[in-house]
């Protein structure tokens, strides 16, 4: 919504500044948005005359000019193909600054002095049209500033204002609002007309079949219009504020929908069969070819107004093309009705029609105030355009408007905002926002106060409280902290959990990646998925902003592929991140599963890349390391690596996690193929774990204390002995198997166990591997001997032997 | 031999000043102290000494002895010490050399700005709760007092899964799944991923907020006032000045939209604040009596504040990010800077 602040003046006076008012109307909960200057740049231009021109001694195609500028001629030089004599054009003075920023300064052209400059429409920012001079009304006074002659000395404020401020959808509304701020006087437009003898209610007819939706309509009727372009001043508020002319009855619906904010409407009255107006609802149906001369096709629970045989507009939101007012119309039925909000509102979304009209209709407007509007567009009708308003108001009005008494207490007002205003003070604010307020009538200090018909939302106490707070100013409630009692809520274990995994991931040298929760169904394919697979099950959105983001991610990683993709095209080959973030699967009661996943990748050199750091590729180890990390930070022993066969990874570099047979995740290097999709040429690591169910695991440990999952050992006050164990086997057994045998059979005796070298190759036979454990024996009752050790340590030797045919390396 | 300990003295002593490091002295205390070295000689003589003198040069001879010996051990400390200083001078690196540091990650700055609002607030007693991120109409719009065809719902351009499921487009939902659950006093704040259909420079469809409500017998608006103003001085800066101003938001009345002075230009003026001086960080308001009938509570009997704000915008201006889609595009080269 815009507002001219000349045109503002017509209605409160005020001396404030642009900056200080629009500050005052943000203040009181009228956002200013934007202060536009119309006459910034124009300063120094005047309506200047050509008064004499002949050719440039030097150049073809420049003239020059002796300009007169109002009390003085200057010589200006000039390539416009319309300089002319006589012509009237704007002139920017030396020493003006456009709009576009250019400095007028005097200047020698081939010998000859320009003092000046004749503008065209662009250098003046007023359009993109720079064919020529501009040509200004002939009647306009030579020396005049060019904004005062056009108008434009005018500041506009943009106003971004709140649904529930259609009060302010108007200059009017906005002036009362100003009135309110200040204090100042509001002053009504005049009204005032001469009626016909003809009634009104003689020539036309107003039925209303669907009260619920239109409970009023009131139409007068004026005959004999002539229809011609709007008067300059009419043309240029119009233009102030945003819209363009196109007829002088048009004009002046449009003009009185901004100054007094009830949308308007103007039929050709011989193009509505019997002359008659129905307000019904739409035929299945039924169409209308709307103004914008768009066909829709319209359903029953949409209204109309019609004439006696078919719809002549879509109520409230736009009129009728072939009942529009065109320059061969001379008499005019203008309607001023009052439209249910909703019915209003379903109508345009489901049409995708939104107008000034819908706008206002559906937040409200004042059903009492629109015979005002009505006699306000009558009168000028009457005064541009010509013409007799016929006599009376033919005013359909089943349902009346009841209006609201509520209840204030005062006190309830303090106790809300933590305030100490004097009821007289409320009492005043309200009155000066035109509520009614009576005293007394409802005993105890209580006010009684029926709300202005322009402010349909406001029904209930905290509705006038709110009024009262922002004129009395936010400022100016006192700031304090809150006393009451502090409540103990149980911690959701997973928040502190989560901060904890983070920490893992940052040390291990994860970034935190952040990515959409939706993204394209492609994205499935790119990570090899088979066409069942349940990964595809995911949610799609109604209405995506593009096919990239619309359906629910139900697994991390095509997000975190994308991002090794990204940084690898951006020369950072060196990506590690982790995500940890929700998924979503449908399910079948209403809300579907969100599930809470942390997934990671890795690509490129481990390392630091400097000097004294050796650069190594990352490769399976790293990822599983990351995950190590993360469950032994939770206190997770019992969990089991395995094979997997997961189409996003490689066959044999791949595992999934469980726990108590259950999966918890994949991890594993990415499937050639998968990287082909996202055409990354190096090797990318990457897991994903179901962090809900890490979460639950780790309540399951969790003992007396609240968060504590750990339990401390004591230190052994005993000596340790170490022993190397070289073990030579079949290269086919898993080491884990080798690291459960020793642990077993040593029991707790074993204090830890490191696998410190792992070797295929000479000398050790082919088909077997080297594996090399240094282990620290410790008993917590007493220093261990030698020999007690070297019993065990055989032990280990011998099991391994039977088990898994496993020889001491010689 | 009182004369020939004492040559023995100041001979030793003499060769001593001109000992220069531990090797050269071993040969010297081997001369002096050793089984055969001077010393020994002289104590082997005053067997053949008189009666009368042997006692007496057996002192002397005790007394010389001790007292190279603590010569000798002053030099030993000197010339040890001397060889580590001229160890410790060969040890030269260069200094100016990076360091070895293994590569630590870094955490989103939405995560850091997210753990910084939590800080503060839980240090005013709130708690963090949250919420399902796909949301019914019921909870992300009627319940907080906005109806189907409402015009506020033009304010959230809105994600739908099926007529009824939705993707939040806040996170004040959870101000009604948590008054639901609970009782009085209330005192929390719900971080999250919320959705509006709304891409541009300045708009993400995905972004963040952080709700707040608090709720009990007697609040006030002004309260309100006082934990929004110890926020924003937490967490942009103790000079930072605070502007409350009416707005509307379905589910608080009165409302406000709160502005803190521009952190950029301190309230001048700059492109940041589009010259006005001030920053749109939040939005609050008294909770409205609507919301508390949705939820079974007497809105005679209790009183609340709730207050919401966008993560990223805060993220974007703590750190001066221009665009908002550098928070999603996961660019090492941008997130490692924070």
């Amino acid at each position: 919504m815009k507002v001219s602040v000349k045109w503002l003046k017509e209605f409160v006076e005020f001396d404030h500044s642009a900056e200080e008012l629009a500050h005052l109307l943000t203040m009181s909960g009228v956002e200013v948005s934007k202060i536009e200057r119309l006459d910034s740049g124009l300063d120094k231009v005047v309506v200047g005359k050509i008064v004499n021109l002949r050719p440039h001694p030097k150049a073809d195609k420049l003239v020059l000019c002796d300009v007169d500028v109002g009390g003085k001629t200057v010589q200006i030089i000039c390539g416009a193909p319309n300089a002319r004599e006589g012509l009237i054009a704007p002139v920017a003075l030396v020493g003006a600054r456009l709009p576009a920023g250019m400095e007028i300064k005097p200047v020698r052209l081939r010998g000859e002095y320009s003092h000046g400059m004749l503008c065209s429409e662009k250098e003046l920012g007023f359009s993109e049209d720079a064919s020529g001079l501009m040509e200004l009304p002939t009647n306009l006074e030579v020396g005049t500033p060019l904004p005062q002659a056009l108008g434009v000395d005018d500041v506009v404020f943009e106003l971004d204002l709140t649904p529930n401020r259609p009060d302010c959808l108007s200059i009017f509304g906005v002036a009362r609002e100003v009135s309110a701020i200040l204090g100042n006087p509001l002053r009504l437009p005049e009204i005032s007309m001469s009626e016909s003898d003809t009634e009104a209610s003689s020539v036309t007819s107003v039925k209303i079949s669907d009260p619920d939706l239109c409970p009023r309509y009131a139409a007068r009727i004026i005959r004999g219009v002539k229809i011609a372009p709007s008067p300059t001043w009419l043309q240029q508020r119009l233009e102030a504020i945003g819209l363009h002319g196109i007829n002088n009855v048009v004009d002046v619906t449009n003009y009185v929908l901004m100054e007094l904010g009830h949308p308007l409407h103007a039929f050709d009255y011989h193009k509505l069969a019997e002359n008659r107006i129905i307000v019904r609802r739409a035929f299945v149906g039924e169409e209308i070819v709307t103004i914008d001369e768009e066909s829709r096709s319209l359903t029953d629970d949409m209204l109309v107004i019609a004439d006696a045989e078919k719809a002549v507009a879509l109520a409230g939101v736009m009129g009728g093309f072939d009942s529009e007012v065109t320059e061969n119309t001379t008499d005019v039925l203008l309607e001023s009705a009052y439209f249910n909000p909703i019915s209003i509102r379903k109508t345009s979304r489901a049409l995708g029609m939104h107008t000034e009209a819908s706008h206002r209709f559906e937040r409200g407007t004042d059903i009492e105030g629109l015979i005002t509007s009505l006699n306000r567009a009558a009168q000028l009708i009457q005064e541009i355009a010509g013409g007799e308003i016929c006599k009376g108001i033919v005013d359909a009005y089943p349902v009346k408007f009841k209006p609201v008494k509520i209840h204030l207490r005062p006190e309830r007002v303090n106790f809300l905002l933590g305030t100490n205003i004097k009821r007289a003070e409320m009492k005043d604010i309200l009155t000066r926002l035109k509520f009614e307020v009576s005293d007394d009538t409802c005993g105890e200090g209580v006010l009684e106060v029926t709300a202005p018909t322009f402010q349909p939302e406001i029904v209930r106490e905290v509705d006038l409280i709110e009024e009262i707070a922002r004129i009395w100013g936010y400022d100016n409630i006192p700031t304090v902290l809150p006393t009451g009692d502090i409540p103990l809520v149980k911690e959701d274990i997973k928040i502190a959990l989560r901060e904890r995994t983070k920490s893992v991931m940052l040390g291990c040298g994860l970034t935190e990646a952040v990515n959409p929760s939706f993204y394209s169904p492609r994205a499935f394919d790119a990570i090899n998925l088979p066409e069942d697979s349940p990964y595809r099950k995911a949610l799609v959105l109604q209405k995506p902003l593009s096919e990239e983001q619309s359906i629910m991610r139900t697994t991390l990683i095509p997000s975190l592929l994308g991002n090794v993709q990204w940084n690898v095209n951006h020369q950072v080959p060196d990506v590690k991140l982790f995500e940890l973030a929700r998924i979503f699967n449908p399910k079948e009661s209403e809300l579907p599963d969100e599930r809470e996943m942390l997934a990671g990748v890795i690509s490129g050199s481990m390392s630091s890349g400097l000097w004294n750091d050796k650069t190594r590729e990352v490769d399976f180890f790293d990822i599983k390391g990351i995950v190590e990390n993360l469950f032994e930070e939770f206190g997770l022993v019992e969990y089991e690596v395995k094979p997997v066969d997961h189409p996003t990874l490689h066959p044999n570099k791949s595992a999934q996690i469980r726990m108590d047979g259950e999966i918890l995740g994949i991890m594993g290097e990415v499937h050639p193929n998968v990287l082909d999709n996202y055409d990354i040429s190096q090797k990318v690591y990457l897991f994903e774990l179901d962090f809900d169910k890490l979460a639950e695991y780790y309540s399951n440990l969790l003992r007396e204390s609240p968060d504590v999952a750990k339990h401390f050992q004591p230190l052994s006050q005993f000596p340790s002995v170490f022993r190397d164990l070289a073990i030579v086997l079949p290269e086919d057994v898993p080491s884990e198997e080798a690291k459960r045998i020793i642990q077993k059979t040593g029991g707790e005796i074993i204090a830890s166990l490191k696998l410190f070298d792992v070797y295929t190759g000479q000398p050790v036979p082919e088909g077997k591997k080297s594996l090399a454990y240094s282990i620290e024996y410790n008993s917590k009752s007493g220093t261990l001997t030698e020999d007690s050790v070297d019993v065990i340590h055989q032990k280990i030797i011998s099991q391994l032997a039977k088990n898994l045919n496993a020889e001491l390396r010689s | 031999m009182q004369e020939k300990l004492k040559l023995i003295e100041k001979e030793a002593i003499e060769e001593l000043k001109s000992v220069e490091n531990l090797e050269q002295l071993e040969p010297i205390r081997i001369k002096y102290f050793g089984r055969r070295g001077r010393l020994a000689e002289v104590m082997r003589g005053i067997s053949q000494l008189s009666k009368e003198e042997r006692p007496i040069i057996g002192k002397l001879a005790n007394e010389v002895r001790e007292r190279l010996n603590q010569e000798f051990e002053q030099v030993t400390v000197r010339l040890k010490q001397k060889e580590r200083e001229d160890s410790l001078a060969e040890e030269t690196i260069d200094i100016t050399l990076p360091g070895r540091c293994p590569q630590l990650g870094r955490k989103h700055p939405i995560t850091q700005t997210f753990d910084r609002i939590c800080e503060i607030f839980g240090g005013m007693g709130f708690s963090i709760v949250e919420g399902p991120e796909i949301e019914t109409d019921y909870y992300n719009f009627e319940a907080l007092n906005t109806p189907p065809h409402h015009p506020a719902r033009d304010m959230h351009d809105t994600f739908y899964i099926s007529d009824n499921i939705l993707l939040r487009t806040h996170t004040s939902p959870m101000q009604i799944r948590f008054m639901e659950q609970h009782s009085l006093p209330i005192r929390i704040i719900v971080p999250g991923k919320v959705y509006r259909r709304d891409a541009d420079i300045t708009h993400s469809p995905m972004f963040h907020q952080v709700e707040g409500l608090l709720v009990d017998k007697k609040v006030t608006f002004s309260e309100l006032k006082g934990v929004l103003t110890v926020f924003a001085r937490r967490m942009f800066g103790e000079k930072t000045a605070l502007r409350f101003r009416p707005s509307f938001f379905p589910f608080t009345e009165p409302s406000a939209e709160v502005d803190i002075s521009c952190i950029i230009c301190g309230g001048k003026g700059c492109r940041t604040c589009s010259q006005t001086g001030w920053l749109e960080i939040l939005g609050a308001g008294s909770v409205d009596p609507e919301v508390f009938k949705a939820v079974g509570y007497d809105p005679e009997e209790v009183t609340g504040f709730a207050f919401g704000m966008g993560v990223d915008r805060i993220a974007m201006l703590r750190y001066g990010i221009n665009d908002i889609r550098l928070l999603f595009t996961n660019d090492m080269r941008f997130l490692r800077q924070f």
